[in-house]
């Protein structure tokens, strides 16, 4: 090692290069002084007094392991200097990554969610329409996990037309169609080999357990007369849909491996951008 | 017979008598040492806390039954309930940062070790005194005069009114005295952190767990002089006739749990962003693999932090707040689900594609994915203010939040005793055994705390002594009870593993993982002065630069 890179790491040596702090029982003495001194406020001014003798030894005795200079316990020789730092050759041929390398984008699971949401909504109205004899019913169910007025309402009034539930349960619909559609994006490069069964059959099967244990707090309307066969249907069809619109876009790859500057697209670095 | 190696300085000489021994740790200022007397006697509160919980779980265990009284049950329950935050919680894992941390930073100590051992020495004595309060909780000598007020004191519960002797006043400054503790080591922590990195440890190289604890370190020193400030002012209504919380005298009872709370949410990240740290540091050294989105990990860490500061009235959706702060308060809940989950990814995203060994340590650190994340879960549920109004103070949240604690910090806590008790003592733990504590405590874990889910959805509240017959909740306290002699089996075997290793195991030798953080790279045990060099680090992983050259980190930053 040369002098010049001995001094520059002599000048980052850490504390305590040359002895580790000596025992002592100074802050044991302290601490149980301190702790008598709190517990004599409900048994006695005694014990008061004996926590604050032991404190004051205690502190004493600690200062004077610290003043006028620290006591140390000296190190065998050859154990002060820090090691130099190893030097690596770059090695440019290798990559490392973390993986997965590529995703699908996040505008494939905003879409994604879209579409799925669009035959998510048919299967259900397809219900409305066949098994309750009313289009409006599943939309105005859907509406009864924010309005309390849904759970309060009979069954004809869950067939007809109510202008603010339609719009409540659009919004419901369209955020939550839109939000799980990115969860999906984000979550699919990293299922097993087969996206769309994965996201279409195992996903819809957990969520629909979450729910069934669920929907009674969250939807009291809605677990009244759901059927539970079309529900899961539904949730079928949005995640095969989803699943299957995700699965076509292309993937893009991650941003790993770009500088800080790339990932914030800054002018300098244009030129070097893969 | 192959032998480990003793720690230069060490009190383990055999000529010793127990005695000197015994002197040699009580005197120590050694950060090892301290770190392992702080998990020692965690452990030991642990023990207590679970015979604790034991009686409760045999008083439930069929309904109107006898075997505590109702107030024995109200001291179960609160002595239960302070021990596992204040005397395991939290010493056992600032016991892990106090052996790790110069460890990992390539340190030779903390910065302050006498402060260090005097942290130490608070929190056994708080905890003594806390107990105490069974001799001396009636007036002076009494028996049977644990507070029972709950770990949160809810006033006015606590006040001289309805809580008669000084078990609640031996609540208050035990738990002073131990935070007290708390905070110096916090202090310490973050001395240690920020001013002793061995060189080349720049921020963004240091080790997860060592941000995640000077993140612990920086809420400690937020959340808990809060409490301390509460729990003077209830001193002061208590001794010297204050109003502070008395609603009878212009005092508010509200004030109390927003005091209480704003520790009390913080509290729980205290608890858990270290086990967040050992499952980060465990789960890429058994996947093989490099730890997926470092600084996002990173991020993540310290946006929990702020914003848990921050969602402490998700507490108190039922005491009548306006509904515009119930929803503040909720949509801030939600909001520290997208931190916590950008770390469920990374953690999954760093196993997916690598080489899992299933070791005990990586064992126990996939099943506090999965506990966790059902914990997780149900918290989201319970941050639905309709939600909560249903079923708070029922049996769901106390299911709720022991799998967060239980099935989050004390999985990862075994985790960290597997992973780092060959570093610790130079031996190995047996893997069979490890293997059967795992699958003992989920075992236990699912039975005790997964009805605790159904008999809260079905009405059972929390705190009640018993309940009557043909309600529906007997067969799921059954099954609950039923669950605790797996978790008692568990401990029991973990402490059976660690005498027998102590005495027998398989030397380990410094790197038995085939790790990548500083700590293997020492002798295990490791000397007194930690390395006989100070290390240099090149990367996050420099135990990897230098055993593959050929292929370095620091060729990648």
């Amino acid at each position: 090692m040369s002098a010049r890179d001995h001094e520059k790491i002599r000048g980052r040596e850490a504390p305590y290069l040359r002895g580790v702090p000596e025992s002592t029982g100074a802050p044991m003495i302290a601490a149980f002084g301190v702790t008598l001194l709190f517990a004599g406020l409900i048994t006695s001014p005694m014990v008061m007094l004996v926590g604050v003798i032991c404190m004051i030894v205690g502190f004493i005795g600690w200062i004077r392991t610290v003043f006028p200079n620290e006591a140390l316990e000296m190190l065998p020789i050859g154990s002060e200097i820090p090691e130099p730092a190893p030097r690596f050759d770059a090695n440019p041929r290798s990559e490392r990554v973390s993986l997965p390398e590529e995703i699908q984008p996040y505008r494939s699971g905003v879409l994604g969610g879209l579409i799925g949401g669009i035959a998510m909504a048919a299967v259900a109205i397809g219900w409305g329409v066949l098994k309750a004899g009313s289009f409006w019913m599943p939309i105005n169910l859907l509406a009864g996990i924010f309005l309390p007025s849904v759970e309060a309402a009979n069954v004809d009034a869950l067939k007809v037309f109510h202008l603010d539930w339609f719009i409540t349960a659009v919004v419901i619909h369209l955020v939550g169609c839109v939000l799980v559609g990115l969860v999906y994006a984000i979550a699919l490069p990293i299922a097993p080999r087969r996206p769309v069964l994965f996201g279409g059959v195992v996903a819809p099967i957990l969520w629909t357990g979450v729910l069934y244990g669920s929907i009674g707090i969250i939807n009291p309307a809605l677990e009244q007369h759901v059927s539970w066969r079309w529900f899961i249907a539904s949730q079928v069809a949005f995640g095969v849909t989803c699943g299957f619109v995700i699965s076509r876009w292309t993937k893009v790859p991650t941003m790993q491996k770009w500088s800080l500057q790339e990932r914030f697209h800054l002018e300098g670095n244009r030129e070097t951008k893969p | 017979m192959t032998t480990v190696p003793a720690p230069i300085h060490s009190t383990s000489d055999p000529r010793m008598g127990l005695g000197e021994r015994l002197h040699g740790w009580a005197v120590s200022v050694d950060h090892k040492r301290l770190g392992i007397m702080y998990i020692a006697a965690g452990l030991i509160f642990f023990v207590i806390a679970g015979l604790e919980a034991t009686l409760m779980r045999l008083q439930l265990i069929a309904p109107l039954n006898d075997v505590l009284t109702p107030q024995g049950f109200n001291q179960m329950f609160t002595m239960h309930g302070t021990t596992m935050v204040f005397l395991v919680g939290m010493p056992v894992l600032l016991g892990f940062g106090n052996y790790l941390i110069p460890l990992m930073i390539g340190a030779r100590d903390m910065a302050f070790p006498r402060l260090n051992a005097f942290g130490l020495w608070l929190f056994v004595f708080g905890g003594i005194l806390l107990y105490y309060s069974w001799i001396g909780g009636d007036g002076l000598y009494g028996l049977g005069g644990a507070p029972d007020t709950g770990w949160f004191a809810y006033s006015p519960l606590t006040s001289k009114a309805f809580s008669v002797g000084h078990a609640t006043d031996y609540w208050i400054l035990g738990i002073m005295v131990s935070g007290f503790g708390s905070m110096t080591t916090a202090i310490n922590f973050i001395a240690t952190i920020l001013c002793m990195r061995c060189p080349g440890m720049t921020m963004m190289r240091m080790p997860l767990f060592v941000w995640l604890m000077l993140t612990v370190a920086i809420l400690v020193l937020v959340a808990l002089p809060v409490l301390t400030g509460a729990q003077v002012m209830l001193l002061l209504d208590r001794f010297l006739g204050a109003h502070f919380f008395d609603p009878q005298q212009e005092g508010s009872v509200i004030l109390w749990q927003h005091l209480f709370w704003f520790f009390g949410h913080p509290e729980v990240y205290i608890l858990v962003l270290p086990a967040f740290g050992f499952i980060s540091e465990i789960i890429p050294v058994f996947s093989r693999k490099v730890i997926f989105g470092y600084p996002l990990m990173v991020a993540a860490t310290v946006s929990i932090a702020f914003i848990s500061l921050g969602v402490w009235a998700h507490h108190m959706f039922v005491i009548g707040m306006p509904p515009w702060l119930n929803s503040l308060f909720a949509a801030s809940t939600f909001l520290i689900a997208v931190p916590t989950g950008m770390k469920m990814f990374n953690w999954i995203g760093t196993m997916w594609g690598g080489r899992i060994r299933f070791d005990t340590p990586m064992l126990f650190a996939t099943g506090f994915l999965v506990m966790f994340l059902f914990g997780g879960l149900t918290g989201i549920m319970l941050a639905v203010v309709p939600f909560d109004w249903q079923l708070s103070d029922s049996y769901f949240v106390v299911g709720h939040f022991h799998y967060v604690l239980f099935g989050g910090t004390i999985l990862a806590v075994f985790a960290a005793i597997f992973y780092w008790f060959p570093k610790a003592f130079g031996r190995m733990l047996s893997e069979p055994m490890g293997q059967w504590t795992f699958w003992l405590l989920m075992i236990g874990l699912t039975l005790v705390f997964l009805p605790m889910h159904m008999s809260g959805i079905l009405g059972m509240p929390r705190r009640v002594y018993t309940y009557q017959p043909g309600r529906g909740f007997e067969i799921w306290n059954l099954i609950s009870t039923i669950g605790v002699p797996f978790q008692i089996a568990a401990v029991l075997l973990l402490v059976i593993n660690v005498v027998k290793s102590l005495k027998s195991g398989r030397v380990a030798g410094p790197d038995p993982w085939d790790a990548w953080t500083l700590e293997w790279e020492t002798a295990s045990p490791p000397p007194s002065e930690n390395f006989r060099k100070i290390p240099t680090c090149t990367s996050a992983r420099p135990l990897w630069d230098r055993k593959h050259p050929e292929d370095p980190d620091s060729n990648y930053e």
